[in-house]
């Protein structure tokens, strides 16, 4: 009952809707009354030969007139009330949506896709049943059992109600146990169900294994043995499931027969009519669904507010990068890095420490070492998805990082990130993503200084085509170029490439390094890389290892150093020149 | 995201409802019984407002009551409603029973399916589709099964008996009832035709949405870096709003059409029954006990066509369900069929590659010319880099793809005429990626072997050095395995391979890039491993670090699909070529 007061805010404001819905629903119960009524009046008539043309007639037109209401009102609380719990789910999916975008990625590290999407699926489509089913049947339930029950007992006979009303409980009662036997059956037929899952997953993950040793038919043996457990399983919840309609029939048909029994008698006595019987054992029938409904009623808030504290605790996470600011200016200047130590939250080690140096305006620099050197962890305090410990560990310009306005910071940087993602939407849209309103010239040439344009002209559909698992499948390094377009079309205070350049060949790393070069006069750019290439242009390398830096300078100065610069960009220009040989041959023989 | 919205043109459905319907033909004896439990039931459900019209008209009425009647018929009443509980009961668990049946044979054809697919299918089909064909897709078979086709039968059964009993009660006023047949069959039409459209279209937006939701969890460092927060949301919230506007529009066509309307009809009808016996009361005697009856069948008359129009929307999904099902078992991307001759045996182990040429897509060669011999007990190596051809000689060899020129003989014979069982017995394949399957580590080493014995499980062990890491595990080789064999480092996992592989004595061994991803730490014990497994075994190793194959008998280098050198590793280093430059590298590097 609780979840109904903590939608107490939507209730609120859908209170019109809610009220009107209930009045309908109301009024249908009574319109609801009236057939048997007249069932009973008519019969009546018939057996005492008092029913006249002209009364007939009326009885007519008042079923008409009611069949026509009901409906009616039966359309109506509908929309209100259905439509009310639609824009719940509506809203719901909103500020859901609005909370995610806000969250900072140690969020995202944090919980899992798979949940957060569950979030916004199931947990909305419960709590929005619990807003919309789960209102009509306590409504039902309360209007219409009610309104009948007073109707037999006033009308007819409260002897009779009571005594009719005698087997009822037993269906509540049986039917709400049958409901926990089937949840606790239901349970296993899904962990049997997931089990049959995992074997699938697993036998497809597997297929290479089980091929090559020619298992498939024991494979399938163990898959058959999996199947056959979750037939049982559900065969056993089918064994529950089964006994609610006989259940049901059964009790109605005692109620049945003691109204009929006991009916009868009253009717020789003379208390009730023929017709007011008929008119009882009708309202008997009305009396099912409002039973049922208080059953599912429970079972709904049940999951309903379940759900609901899940969604509520989500919308009342804290991002973890304080979103105050203290300036509105655009950051500008020299970037210092100043950091005595930093770990990621959680983690005591693996984040960086006494990494000190001056990023000036308008220089590219690069920072390169090993996976897991600290390389990202520089860039991703500077994109603050995280914060330093103190906020004078990176400095912007003449203030702290944390002081700008995240959106205004953001706006310096065009980021490209390692993993190259791409929107399932067109090349075009996807180039365009900061403004789709850019137009094609601006496309274009952000895709030609990346190096990517003619790769997309080659493509049936060139900028139109559709990225991502519907359309076409793109390569890495096509991946990474389109990427790279989408930073270098804001034409960025400060391009940051992390690791970006890492699937496309050395000539059109090359390439792209030069355009860079000549369009980003005066801007900065901070390159991450693994090969020594990427980075050896740039006005200051930083060699990371082990979280902090471990050389530092231009490339000339780090090779006269003969460290681990100079080995690695030694050792890679050798397999760059093996592998120009074996293009070579291959190239010769072809001719 | 997967195309949920598959439109099936009418044939299509009707051609996939009657495969489906195929599948129950094995059930003879079930569904027979669950027919005439359904016959019963229905006959019972129809029986109670006879009883009851017998004793209004015959007893009530008239005020008389002998005694040994009235018992008779609360007899009669009792067993009715025992019978109709127990057919009911046995009826709907019938369906049921006979949906999960119908539903594990098709799941069982389709992984046996998926057996028989060639790798061809797996490189194209992402695993998780083929997963959610077996298991999802089937699942939403099983709810068209109970949820509309054992409705719709007993809709009906309990149609149709209503009718009957309505003619026998009075003929007249049957073929009144019978006109708002028409009328409701075309509501239900025009609803199914707009409810149709509205219901796919909320569906699609519905997964938009979703896949919206999903896609901008996964990138939302990009949208928070760019900026973009705000125009994903008012994207977001278009979707939104459409979905709703549909929903919107699905209430009211429900509202218009299902529920509200049918009872409005109902209570239509209600009118008809009492016009119709009030007026006849004016000329003959009409009784309250068949008024009552009368109005009992029609309210049973209706009373399923609510449920039915409820559920149509189901039926749809799961043909298309089916459908999807369906094409995974006519996929035509077959392993390659073996050719059997019964007399081909794997002897010695002489491997011979005889002009192969291969390609995938039938457009590029990854293959040209391949000819090499490997005498039994030999190592050949095959070194290149990525895409040079060295795994596809692997994936012929293994008969993982069928190839049509050239030929690979194993002691004289075509692979392809090689009983299946012959090439799984005795050739060995070590993969790159060591899968670990879900159980113990015992249980990883002998798969599904029918009759190996833990002694042989513990030898293989042995064999490949793992023992002593095994042995330290708490449980040894009973230890369980968990997610993969993800607490076990690669060297670890490599050497549980190993001993899979050994545990079978294969004549040949193959190496595919076997120690890739071995860490430093268990990288001895693997080279000592290798060595002891070639030993008396012919070889062919592909391997990504030249100082693990130097002794080989010989070394193949290949570049694009072509064998540009080969020698054993002292000769090739003489040459000075590619070879000795890749060494160089490697060396420098380490």
């Amino acid at each position: 009952m609780k979840v109904f007061k903590k939608l107490g805010w939507f209730f609120k404001r859908e209170r019109k809707n809610y009220i009107a819905g209930i009045i309908m629903l109301i009024l249908v119960a009574l319109m609801e009354l009236v057939p048997p009524q007249v069932i009973g009046w008519v019969i009546d008539g018939i057996r005492q030969e008092t029913l006249t043309g002209g009364r007939l007639g009326q009885f007519i037109i008042l079923l008409i007139v009611v069949a026509v209401l009901t409906y009616i009102f039966r359309y109506f609380w509908r929309i209100m009330i259905f439509g009310a719990s639609y824009r719940l789910g509506k809203i719901l999916r909103s500020s859901l949506y609005n909370k995610y975008s806000q969250m900072s990625p140690s969020f995202y590290q944090k919980k899992r896709t798979g949940d957060l999407m569950a979030h916004a699926t199931n947990d909305i489509q419960a709590v929005q049943a619990t807003a919309g089913a789960g209102i009509l049947t306590i409504a039902d339930s309360l209007i219409t059992g009610g309104a009948v029950l007073v109707t037999m007992a006033v009308t007819i006979s409260p002897k009779l109600t009571l005594m009719a009303m005698i087997p009822l409980p037993f269906m509540v009662i049986l039917t709400s146990y049958y409901g926990t036997l089937l949840n606790r059956g239901f349970k296993k037929a899904q962990a049997a169900f997931s089990m049959l899952n995992d074997k699938t997953q697993e036998s497809i993950s597997g297929i290479k294994v089980t091929k090559t040793f020619g298992y498939e038919s024991h494979d399938q043996e163990d898959f058959r043995k999996l199947s056959d457990d979750v037939v049982d399983k559900n065969l056993k919840v089918s064994k529950i499931d089964a006994l609610f309609d006989p259940t049901i029939m059964t009790v109605i048909g005692a109620s049945y027969f003691i109204s009929i029994f006991f009916g009868a008698r009253m009717v020789l006595d003379d208390a009730i009519t023929v017709g007011q019987l008929v008119t009882f054992t009708t309202y008997l029938g009305m009396m099912v669904w409002p039973l049922l409904a208080l059953g599912m009623f429970f079972n709904l808030i049940q999951r309903g507010s379940a759900s609901y504290a899940r969604i509520e605790k989500i919308m009342e996470t804290k991002n973890d990068i304080g979103e105050e600011y203290l300036i509105e200016d655009q950051p500008e200047g020299d970037i210092h890095f100043n950091i005595g130590a930093f770990n990621f939250p959680g983690e005591d080690s693996g984040g960086v420490r006494d990494v000190r140096f001056t990023i000036e305006r308008g220089a590219t620099v690069g920072i390169v070492g090993r996976t897991g050197s600290g390389k990202s962890a520089l860039l991703r305090l500077l994109l603050r998805e995280f914060d330093t410990v103190n906020p004078e560990d990176i400095v912007y310009g003449s203030h702290p990082l944390r002081d700008y306005n995240i959106s205004n910071l953001r706006a310096q940087f065009g980021y490209v990130p390692q993993d190259h993602f791409l929107f399932s939407t067109t090349i075009r849209n996807n180039i365009a993503f900061s403004n789709p309103e850019m137009d094609d010239a601006q496309i274009h040439e952000a895709a030609r200084l990346s190096q990517i344009h003619d790769d997309i002209e080659a493509f049936a559909h060139g900028y139109e085509t559709v990225v991502g698992e519907r359309g076409v499948s793109l390569s890495g390094g096509q991946k990474q170029r389109i990427s790279i377009a989408r930073a270098l079309i804001l034409d960025p205070e400060v391009l940051i490439l992390d690791d970006s350049l890492s699937a496309v060949d050395a000539e059109t790393e090359e390439r792209i390094l030069e355009s860079l070069q000549s369009n980003r006069r005066g801007k900065t750019n901070i390159i991450t890389a693994h090969r020594m290439s990427a980075v050896s242009h740039a006005d200051l390398i930083i060699v990371m290892d082990a979280g902090t830096i471990m050389e530092m300078g231009t490339h000339d100065t780090l090779m006269a150093e003969q460290g681990w610069y100079h080995d690695t960009y030694n050792a890679q220009a050798l397999r760059e020149s093996l592998k120009s040989s074996l293009e070579d041959m291959a190239e010769g023989r072809r001719n | 995201m997967e195309n949920d919205t598959l439109n099936l043109t009418f044939n299509d459905q009707k051609d996939v409802l009657i495969r489906l319907m195929k599948y129950t033909l094995p059930f003879k004896g079930v569904l027979t019984l669950g027919f005439l439990m359904l016959a019963v039931s229905t006959a019972a459900g129809v029986a109670t407002p006879y009883l009851v019209m017998i004793f209004i008209d015959d007893y009530l009425t008239p005020g008389v009551f002998p005694e040994q009647d009235i018992m008779w018929l609360i007899v009669l009443f009792a067993i009715v409603q025992i019978l109709g509980a127990v057919t009911t009961y046995m009826n709907i668990y019938l369906f049921q029973y006979l949906a999960f049946k119908v539903i594990q044979q098709l799941r069982i054809d389709a992984f046996e399916k998926i057996g028989r697919l060639g790798m061809r299918y797996f490189d194209k089909v992402p695993g998780g589709s083929v997963v959610s064909r077996i298991t999802n897709d089937t699942e939403a078979i099983v709810d068209m099964f109970i949820g509309v086709l054992a409705t719709f039968l007993m809709a009906i059964f309990m149609v149709i008996s209503s009718f009957v009993m309505m003619f026998i009660l009075d003929i007249k006023l049957a073929l009144f009832a019978l006109l708002f047949m028409p009328v409701i069959a075309a509501i239900l039409a025009v609803y199914r035709r707009y409810s149709a459209n509205f219901f796919s279209h909320a569906r699609q937006l519905l997964s938009e949405m979703n896949a919206k939701l999903a896609e901008s969890i996964e990138g939302m460092k990009i949208i928070q870096v760019f900026n973009q927060e705000r125009r994903l949301q008012e994207e977001f919230n278009t979707i939104n709003e459409t979905h709703y506007k549909y929903n919107m529009k699905n209430v009211k066509l429900d509202g218009l059409l299902l529920r509200p309307a049918i009872s409005m009809i109902y209570v239509l009808a209600i009118a008809v029954i009492l016009g119709y016996f009030g007026l006849l009361s004016f000329e003959s005697t009409v009784t309250a006990g068949v008024v009552f009856a009368f109005l009992q069948y029609m309210e049973r008359f209706f009373e399923p066509i609510n449920q039915v129009s409820q559920n149509l929307n189901i039926f749809q999904q799961a043909l298309v369900s089916a459908s999807r099902v369906f094409t995974l078992m006519d996929d035509e991307r077959l392993e390659p069929v073996q050719d059997k001759d019964e007399e081909a045996e794997i002897t010695d182990g002489h491997i011979e590659f005889k002009d192969v040429t291969f390609s995938y897509d039938g457009e590029v060669d990854v293959l040209k010319h391949i000819t090499f011999t490997a005498r039994p007990g030999e190592t050949v190596a095959l070194v290149g880099h990525t895409g040079s051809g060295k795994s596809s000689i692997i994936n012929l060899f293994m008969r993982f793809y069928e190839f049509n020129q050239g030929d690979i003989t194993i002691d004289g014979h075509s692979i392809k005429k090689m009983p299946k069982g012959e090439l799984k017995q005795k050739v060995g394949l070590v993969l790159q990626d060591p899968f670990i399957f879900y159980g113990t580590i015992a249980s990883n080493i002998r798969l599904y072997h029918p009759d190996m014995t833990f002694e042989a499980v513990k030898a293989a062990g042995e064999f490949v050095y793992a023992e002593k890491f095994i042995n330290n595990l708490p449980g040894g080789y009973q230890h369980r395995v968990i997610e993969k064999g993800s607490a076990f480092s690669s060297g670890q996992r490599q050497l549980i391979a190993f001993a899979r592989t050994m545990a079978i004595d294969p004549k040949i061994l193959i190496l595919d890039e076997a120690t890739a991803n071995i860490d430093s730490e268990t990288e001895e014990q693997i080279q000592h491993s290798l060595e002891k497994m070639r030993r008396g075994r012919t070889t062919l190793a592909i391997a990504h670090r030249l100082s693990t194959i130097q002794d080989a008998d010989q070394i193949l280098v290949l570049n694009r699909g072509e064998i540009v050198e080969r020698g054993t590793h002292d000769t090739l280093i003489r040459e000075g070529g590619i070879y000795h430059k890749m060494y160089q590298l490697q060396n420098g590097q380490q």
